[in-house]
């Protein structure tokens, strides 16, 4: 018998073939995906060059033969190569990673709030710590100087939400709607601070508008050092606490009389989910429901054990974002849409739909 | 005899209080090894927060709960969770895991983070998996079973947690019959061959009395009986606690006490005085207990004469408040009683006489109406004597010498019309809705 006690018996239910199959069928579009994404963008480079550029490696940026043929010119196929290692490559990158922590907030969030509605951007998360952010630009610091004081300073914006739906989240027994609700009071709070911020904007930066409605376009390699940092030491700890959200699943007490220590748990993950929201919020601005819909479809594939769905939100967020992306850069090229469009193009009727159908279903009482 | 086995669970003086409010007050409770404990008591009365308390979920504000000699509060969650098994009244409904996954889940707080699972564990799961009939069937979602399933998987997954105590809260709640019978006789069991400690909160005094080796009654917070079913439960009680008549009988096979609660008693809304009359009833053995019903109902004063204490008619004069002159059972009247039924007559301003059984130890009474009730509106409810004497003639001769001083009635509803109609009383013609209306409550209002 293997470590996982999955219903990996000799004759499995249908409904485990079905997942298994939906599991391969997700896994190859992932695949598909991150191969396909590199030539997606605004300026257009044969496929071929983007694979040879690729597959030279980052040093090796110049030469026409490299870009594939005498058609090319050398100063043209140097900026394709830029093009491709230093914006594309970082961009998917970025949003590979940026995805994968919204997924795990997403997942997270529902599991601690007993809420399959929860989602960083929903409960006012988001727009705190792009408030936070904001700080920076009324004291004249820009975006790209900015560095590691931009996600700092958004997870100082953050903490007030985090802070807030962790007491509003826990007391009593408030309906799932009322810490939604919370999260739009928020949101709509934190945005009327954001927006006098970006009003008074010292900089008369524009690149602060387009930061605010997020996207991979001020993606680096710097960057994605520090998100890929935050995405495996804040993944790797919500993964390891997901027998915890399981047991709190039966409600507070129960977890508790079982031996997890509720309190503290619940505050370690909404931390990390407020660290992580912040970091992605930092680098890729306000992206919603990336965390409402990774987490269902995942359910949908693998069950409701936190233990799978939390890791796995986190892969099915990145490459939904990464989707999203792609998709941000080809509505309509050659302008590149803020990525919030797609997601909230997929997300929001999604959101309405979980929103009906719960309130379709009964609560049966366990 | 085997000296009795260590407390498992020891309450002292425990007092709980939300905000200024008490929950509890100075309950102090001991449960050993291998007992089967039940809680009862009215909605409210404080079950719930002693459980709470022993689980350290509220803190109380005076006294201790120990467990196995260790006060709650200073063992970690873990300790407690496995001194400690919970099965809450209600919970979330929760995901649709498996059930091999929810039973596992019992097993938390014995095992340890990034040790995937212990042999150990896997046995006692698969083995309580086993014991409870889910074996086969341990990759179906729990939110596919049926309710009664599902309570019955709740318990696997608070066995799971091998803890020498078990705390249930209304275990059998929203179950059918069988379900009940079936999760207590597990819970028995359990407490029987493990030697697990019970502590449950159960409703249904009867399936307390069947399974438990004590109950423990608390009202508004408080102990007030504590032993063997057949010692607690008394229709004193019943009555003082949950304010309801019970029959108590004994069940010939088990020889447990079982109960059978009575109709809810009548609240009667305070009728207007002015338009009633005083009306005396003389009865027994029932025959004058819908008569007092409906003299009640339509306003009138009414008393009671000379009926045995625990007759039907005494019991429900006690009920509806009505002043009566009692007897002890199986005895002939004696002087005492029979000088308060005179004065209840001479008070009244008409006698009904119900169709009581007329014996040696109560002819008297007839003979107290002839001699006292002169003047008076005599009402004799009957269709005839035949049968009802049991005195070799006496009773019939004063009940013929009544017949011929009374207006008869066929029934209660004949009554009401002929005191209605010889009054004039506003009475008859009263068709104010609500006045004198007989209202059931679900309990006597509880004595303070």
């Amino acid at each position: 018998m293997g470590g996982v006690p999955a219903g990996a018996a000799a004759s499995p239910p249908p409904r485990s073939v079905r997942r298994r199959r939906a599991a391969l069928l997700l896994l190859a579009a992932g695949v598909l995906l991150v191969v396909l994404s590199p030539l997606v963008g605004p300026v257009a480079i044969p496929a071929g060059t983007v694979y040879a550029l690729l597959a030279h490696g980052p040093g090796a940026v110049g030469s026409a033969s490299t870009c594939g043929g005498a058609a090319v010119s050398a100063g043209q196929c140097r900026i394709w190569a830029e093009i491709v290692w230093q914006t594309r490559l970082p961009a998917m990158i970025l949003a590979l990673c940026a995805g994968a922590i919204l997924g795990l907030s997403g997942a997270t969030l529902q599991g601690v709030f007993r809420n399959p509605l929860a989602d960083p951007y929903l409960l006012g998360l988001s727009s705190g710590a792009a408030m936070g952010a904001a700080i920076l630009f009324v004291f004249n610091v820009g975006i790209s100087e900015a560095g590691v004081l931009l996600p700092a300073f958004a997870f100082l914006g953050g903490l007030i939400p985090g802070l807030v739906i962790f007491v509003a989240g826990r007391t009593g027994r408030r309906s799932p709607e009322t810490l939604l609700l919370t999260g739009v009071a928020l949101s709509a709070l934190f945005s009327s601070f954001l927006a006098t911020f970006l009003i008074y904007n010292p900089l008369g930066d524009l690149q602060v508008s387009f930061w605010l409605l997020g996207g991979m376009s001020d993606a680096s390699w710097l960057r994605d050092a520090i998100v890929f940092g935050v995405v495996l030491s804040v993944g790797a700890v919500l993964s390891v606490l997901g027998r915890e959200l399981n047991l709190l699943q039966l409600g507070e007490d129960v977890a508790q009389s079982m031996g997890v220590p509720v309190q503290r748990v619940t505050l370690v993950l909404v931390l990390l989910t407020t660290v992580g929201t912040a970091t992605a919020v930092a680098f890729t601005g306000v992206i919603g429901f990336v965390g409402l819909v990774s987490p269902h479809i995942v359910r949908r594939i693998v069950g409701p054990d936190y233990r799978r769905v939390v890791p796995l939100a986190g892969l099915v967020g990145g490459g939904f974002l990464l989707l999203a992306w792609d998709a941000a850069q080809s509505i309509l090229p050659p302008l590149v849409l803020p990525v919030g469009i797609p997601t909230s193009f997929v997300g929001a009727p999604f959101f309405l739909y979980l929103l009906y159908r719960r309130r379709a279903t009964s609560m049966g009482a366990l | 005899m085997t000296p009795a086995p260590p407390a498992a669970l020891t309450a002292t003086n425990v007092t709980v209080r939300y905000r200024a409010v008490p929950a509890l007050t100075h309950v102090s409770l001991e449960a050993r090894a291998g007992e089967f404990v039940a809680l009862a008591g009215p909605n409210g009365s404080g079950k719930t927060s002693f459980i709470r308390a022993a689980l350290g979920l509220v803190v109380p504000t005076e006294g201790t709960i120990a467990i196995g000699g260790v006060p709650v509060p200073e063992l970690s969650l873990a300790a407690r969770a496995r001194a400690l098994a919970w099965m809450p009244q209600e919970e979330p409904a929760g995901d649709n895991v498996s059930i091999r996954d929810y039973v596992g889940y019992g097993r938390y707080a014995h095992s340890q983070r990034f040790v995937p699972e212990g042999v150990r564990d896997r046995e006692i799961a698969e083995q309580i998996l086993r014991d409870f009939g889910f074996a086969g069937r341990e990759s179906v979602g729990v939110q596919e079973l049926s309710g009664g399933e599902r309570q019955r998987l709740r318990l696997a997954r608070v066995l799971a947690q091998d803890s020498p105590v078990l705390l249930l809260d209304e275990p059998t709640a929203h179950l059918d019959m069988g379900y009940q019978l079936d999760l207590l006789e597990r819970v028995h069991g359990i407490a029987r061959s493990q030697g697990r400690t019970v502590i449950a909160a159960l409703h249904d005094l009867n399936l307390a009395a069947r399974f438990a080796d004590r109950i423990v009654v608390l009202q508004r917070g408080r102990k007030v009986a504590d032993g063997a079913p057949a010692a607690v439960l008394s229709p004193a009680l019943l009555r003082d606690v949950w304010g309801v008549v019970a029959d108590l009988r004994r069940d010939e096979r088990s020889g447990l006490p079982y109960l059978i609660p009575r109709l809810p008693v009548l609240e009667v809304v305070p009728p207007d005085r002015s338009r009633g009359l005083r009306v005396h009833v003389v009865g027994g053995g029932g025959s004058a207990a819908p008569i007092l019903h409906a003299l009640v109902a339509e306003g009138h004063r009414v008393s009671l004469g000379a009926v045995a204490l625990f007759d039907t008619d005494s019991e429900t004069a006690g009920e509806l408040g009505i002043p009566t002159a009692t007897e002890l059972p199986f005895v002939p009247l004696g002087d005492e009683v029979r000088a308060r039924n005179r004065e209840l007559l001479q008070e009244a301003d008409a006698v009904v006489v119900a169709p009581f059984q007329v014996g040696p130890g109560n002819v008297a009474v007839l003979d107290d109406i002839l001699q006292v009730a002169v003047g008076k509106r005599l009402y004799l409810v009957d269709t005839g004597v035949a049968g009802r004497d049991h005195t070799g003639g006496v009773g019939t001769e004063r009940l013929r010498a009544l017949a011929a001083r009374s207006v008869r009635v066929l029934d209660s509803a004949d009554l009401l019309r002929a005191l209605a109609s010889a009054s004039g009383s506003p009475a008859a013609q009263s068709d104010d809705a609500d006045r004198g209306r007989v209202r059931p409550l679900e309990r006597l209002e509880k004595p303070r």
